[in-house]
């Protein structure tokens, strides 16, 4: 009898020991941040440690290749694949659910910090749960902000995205509808760039247009069509880094003047420092840094909505708004948030570690952090509105701060203390951004450009616009567009997690 | 249309046989470039 009592006792400390060491991993968000980082931790640590995933989405997606969906060059459903089954394989835990609210102290009821989800799967659509953990990656991304935009809607008022899958899929839809048309003899109006004066992702816009005009060209109604870039940048090929100096073949150029030739080289016009407000059928609204208030006709437009935060809510362990304190619009990581004017700012500003300093199991990688400023210059209109891009922060940072941030946790749980050795600031880091300039295997384009740091570091390279020459240069060619393919297959093999995954940097 | 890029550049970069070794070139030194280390900035010399 003594024996059992012992034996039962030894059992339960054991287990309470294993509790102790079980570390659990909540990831909210499934995008190419949070499945880096979901995948990273679930290779590196035991089975002990519980890696759970929450997202809305119930397929993973490569953006990058949305573009050739919005022309009809691939189908929507060649770049994603449901996570459901593979995360039940893996050994990962996934909830399709979004997040509303956190508690990074816990509640009254709940000792542990947690979020609160709501279910959006078909089964449990509605209900909510609480999720808690003991590390917290914040991956939820941007927020697509339309409304900021009136009128501005994908699918209406001949206005569309390629920001999703689904958004694409409209894009391809409207454009064939077009094209139809330009085949019977109409004459068409064609207006790409972003829809909002904040907005980012310049390049994808700039892949969307070239991939629109070639587009055009193979269904022979080029000569029917006038193609506009309307942007929120200064000049061309700022892209919301400020531009950059690149080295073009044996030439160093100015990415405005390497974006200036490909433009006119393919007959398309420009419109720049133009912050669009309000889109109605055909119509698109703007406001130039000059303070005029202009439109312009289209019969078929993509244009970026500006990102936003998700409007998450914190409380404390009394139930007190908190939110100031993990947000600030994205979420508050270790950068320097602190007001200077655009000649103070440097690259000591940008995070290294994307952990939140006041809850310090709580990270951000990818684009879910609050961005210490833009990138580019800031500039207004006469009328006091602010026209300049947000900074962007693409696939590639996004996977190489989520592997970063999952190194850490991984090395915090392994030296039971916290480890954070791992950095990547961008101004310390490069990016590639191979943007397609047409699809083909022999007919494609690609204008690959590298820039190293992503930031402009101008105390380290005073003489070449902050950016070092050599890790920051231009390529235009066919070999772009294999090169594009190429990671475009890459990536997703990577993502499935098919054998040596690992082996493919992000 | 303005002509910005001339015949013989745009051979260059449509000929398959050249664009190949440009990929090959090009992969190198983007996976260079990308998996050539990222760090912090905040200490001395980064």
């Amino acid at each position: 009898m003594i024996t059992v009592i012992f034996c039962r006792h030894l059992l339960k400390y054991f287990r309470c020991q294993i509790q102790r060491a079980m570390a659990k991993i909540v990831i909210l968000g499934a995008g190419i941040s949070g499945h880096v980082a979901a995948s990273h931790l679930r290779r590196k640590l035991d089975k002990t440690h519980e890696v759970v995933v929450v997202s809305p989405n119930s397929n993973y997606q490569w953006i990058p290749s949305n573009i050739w969906v919005g022309i009809g060059r691939m189908k929507s459903k060649e770049i994603l694949f449901p996570l459901a089954p593979l995360y039940k394989k893996k050994g990962i835990g996934f909830m399709q659910a979004k997040v509303t609210s956190f508690y990074p102290e816990g509640d009254n009821e709940t000792e542990k910090p947690f979020v609160v989800a709501e279910y959006v799967s078909a089964e449990k659509r509605g209900q909510t749960e609480r999720i808690t953990y003991d590390y917290l990656i914040n991956a939820t991304g941007p927020k697509l902000n339309f409304e900021a935009t009136e009128g501005l809607n994908p699918g209406t008022n001949k206005a569309y995205s390629v920001c999703t899958y689904t958004h694409a899929d409209h894009a391809n839809e409207g454009l064939q509808a077009l094209i139809a048309e330009m085949k019977k003899g109409k004459e068409a109006k064609i207006v790409i760039g972003t829809g909002h004066a904040k907005a980012t992702c310049q390049g994808a816009a700039f892949e969307y247009i070239l991939n629109v005009e070639q587009e055009l060209r193979r269904q022979k109604v080029r000569d029917k069509a006038k193609i506009t870039w309307i942007s929120n940048e200064y000049e061309l090929g700022d892209f919301g880094m400020d531009g950059m100096l690149l080295s073009y073949g044996s030439n160093i150029m100015k990415s405005h003047e390497m974006v200036e030739m490909v433009f006119e080289d393919r007959n398309i016009n420009w419109i720049l420092g133009a912050g669009v407000n309000k889109i109605e059928d055909g119509l698109a609204h703007y406001e130039t840094l000059n303070g005029e208030h202009n439109s312009i006709e289209y019969d078929f437009a993509m244009l970026i909505p500006s990102f936003s935060g998700h409007g998450f809510k914190a409380f404390d362990k009394h139930n007190n708004d908190i939110t100031e304190k993990l947000f600030k619009g994205f979420m508050i990581v270790d950068a320097d948030y602190t007001p200077k004017p655009y000649e103070d700012w440097t690259v000591q500003d940008w995070p290294e570690t994307y952990q939140n300093p006041n809850y310090k199991n709580i990270f951000a990688p990818g684009i879910a952090f609050a961005p210490p400023h833009s990138i580019s210059k800031p500039r207004k209109s006469p009328n006091g509105t602010e026209i300049f891009p947000a900074p962007p922060r693409t696939g590639m940072p996004s996977g190489i701060t989520a592997k970063l941030v999952a190194d850490n946790i991984i090395d915090s749980i392994k030296n039971k203390k916290e480890f954070l050795h791992h950095k990547g600031s961008m101004g310390n880091m490069g990016a590639a951004c191979i943007a397609s300039a047409g699809f083909g295997m022999t007919k494609g384009s690609g204008v690959s450009i590298t820039t190293f740091p992503i930031v402009p570091d101008y105390k380290k390279y005073p003489d070449t616009m902050g950016r070092k020459l050599g890790k920051t240069f231009g390529e235009i060619g066919l070999a772009g567009h294999w090169l594009k393919l190429m990671l475009h297959y890459a990536f997703i093999y990577k993502a499935k997690m098919k054998p040596f995954w690992y082996l493919i940097p992000e | 249309m303005t002509q910005r890029i001339s015949k013989f550049k745009r051979f260059v970069m449509m000929n398959p046989i050249i664009q190949f070794f440009k990929f090959i070139f090009l992969s190198i030194k983007v996976l260079l470039i990308v998996a050539g280390g990222h760090g912090g900035t905040r200490k001395e010399g980064y």
